[in-house]
């Protein structure tokens, strides 16, 4: 025999204030990275280093290369409006970056990234091949 | 001062129509049956849950009543899929330091109340939500089968190999009375089974289960005392890992696994892993998992774990048995239960208490490997008699 539980939903309000230049830039077609004088960089960024010093904003641009990828065929609830979707690792430099393709890309593919909104209108970053 | 296992317990894996406290009984009632000890004689309880899927979301106290150990802590603890592990070693730590001399570990999780894609959103969660799944969707299959395309790409591993980790895996299982899975699957099953993120299919991956697991640790003195029989901790190693993927060395093993290795076999002299276990359990959420295990734990190089499985290496009469009980894959993977599941192999084993499953010992050495998330958390034990 079976009973429902009470109904709980849960979402959450997530401030992202010190990182407000990265969610703002992503809506300007721009993706930062944070760096460090203390030599470290930081991606996803992050406002504080872990030598106590603040960051400093940098765009990534340029070529990056493909490290991993998978396609999600078994859609995790929150994507339900979503096709299966290509998600890919790639290097630009000294941090990785992760997004979603369009395109059939593997791993070794060099590729750009730009950014624009998925089908649940979330703003982030995606690649295209070369 | 020594610590050694002195009774395990585990309930049959699946979908279970019990409560998490219900279900936890089942092992703990088989724990203090084998140590023939009543919860009077425990000390300290420390329960694993990850309890992210289950509607109690503080479980600790609600399984410590109904097990009757109201009073002897307990401690809640959670390290993703090596929450189990992370039990063992608090209670593991609470002997060594002096504070208890019997403590009991559990790990209990209940995942099937929860519809599928709750629980592989909830599983997407396990790294970095605001960072990876907020944004693009990860789930806990998704992590693994990216670390599966690196190593596809870059030794040329193939689906197959993977495969072949699956049907080892049901074959075992079959002879497990509590494993989930009772049937025994072919290469071409694996293979033709529907795609749950390329290039992991259906059958490549550990099932969502019900279960419970418990071991009741012992101090030296209070082992003598009781004249137990016991198997000993030889040794621990842990390490653990960022959240972000992205943030990793590479995607070809896990760097928390090959850390947490080096200490235990540090600590207890280990220089080669293959001539020092009868048998190894290791995490094999999915197949590629127990491939990049074998790597990094040492018993092959890296980028020959697919041939390792290939070879037979890991089956019963290769280099290492890994898996004797069916393994994550066809046992089932009830997160916290996973780790406490583990140190019931292979007491079992050592104990030559196996059944049909038992290996042939020389060493009387087993090790569990226990890794939480993709290489956040990862715990290795070397269990000796």
């Amino acid at each position: 025999m079976i009973v429902e539980s009470r109904e709980l939903r849960l979402k959450h309000r997530i401030p992202v204030t010190k990182t407000e230049k990265f969610w703002k830039g992503l809506e300007e077609g721009k993706v930062y990275k944070t760096i460090c004088k203390c030599g470290r960089s930081y991606y996803p960024p992050r406002a504080d280093c872990v030598c106590g010093s603040e960051t400093e904003w940098v765009e990534i641009t340029g070529k990056g290369v493909v490290e991993c990828f998978t396609v999600v065929h078994s859609i995790p609830s929150g994507y339900e409006w979503s096709k299966p979707y290509r998600i890919v690792v790639a290097r630009f430099g000294e941090v990785r970056v992760m997004g979603w393709s369009e395109e059939e890309i593997f791993v070794g593919d060099e590729v750009s990234l730009y950014t624009a909104k998925d089908g649940s209108g979330v703003w982030k970053v995606w690649f295209r091949k070369g | 001062m020594k610590v050694g296992v002195v009774g395990v317990g585990c309930s049959k894996f699946g979908q279970r129509e019990v409560t998490l406290q219900e279900l936890t009984f089942e092992a703990v009632k088989e724990a203090l049956k084998d140590a023939n000890l009543s919860q009077e004689d425990i000390e300290i309880s420390v329960v694993g849950c990850v309890g992210t899927r289950g509607y109690e979301l503080m479980p600790a106290v609600v399984v410590n009543e109904y097990c009757g150990f109201a009073g002897k802590g307990p401690l809640r603890v959670e390290a993703a899929c090596a929450t189990g592990s992370a039990a063992v070693y608090t209670a593991f730590s609470s002997i060594k330091s002096g504070l208890a001399d019997i403590a009991i570990a559990i790990g209990v999780e209940k995942m099937t109340e929860v519809d599928t894609a709750t629980s592989a959103a909830i599983g997407g969660r396990a790294g970095n939500y605001l960072w990876e799944h907020h944004f693009y969707g990860t789930t806990f299959p998704a992590y693994y089968a990216m670390h599966a395309t690196a190593h596809m790409a870059k030794f040329g591993t193939t689906e197959r190999q993977m495969a072949m980790v699956a049907v080892k895996a049901h074959r075992n299982a079959v002879k497990n009375p509590k494993a989930h899975f009772q049937k025994e699957i072919s290469v071409e099953d694996v293979l033709n089974s529907r795609t749950i993120t390329y290039p992991l299919k259906l059958y490549d991956c550990s099932p969502i289960s019900d279960g419970a697991s418990a071991a009741i640790l012992a101090s030296e003195k209070a082992i003598k005392e009781h004249g137990w029989d016991a198997i000993w901790i030889e040794s621990v190693g842990f390490s653990s890992d960022t959240s972000n993927m992205t943030m990793r060395e590479d995607f070809v093993g896990l760097k928390a696994t090959r850390i947490a290795a080096e200490m235990a076999y540090k600590k207890a002299k280990i220089d080669d892993p293959l001539k020092s276990f009868d048998l190894a359990t290791v995490h094999d959420c999915f197949t590629i998992a127990e491939i990049m295990a074998y790597e990094d734990l040492g018993f092959c190089r890296k980028g020959e774990g697919g041939k390792f499985i290939e070879n037979g290496e890991s089956d019963f009469g290769g280099k290492i048995p890994v898996n004797t009980f069916g393994g994550l894959k066809a046992k089932g993977h009830p997160l916290a239960a996973t780790g406490v599941a583990m140190v019931y192999e292979v007491v079992k084993q050592l104990r030559e208490d196996a059944g049909k499953l038992q290996v042939d010992l020389k060493h009387y050495r087993a090790l569990t490997h226990n890794v939480g998330g993709t290489g956040h958390f990862c715990w290795v034990f070397i269990f000796g008699r």
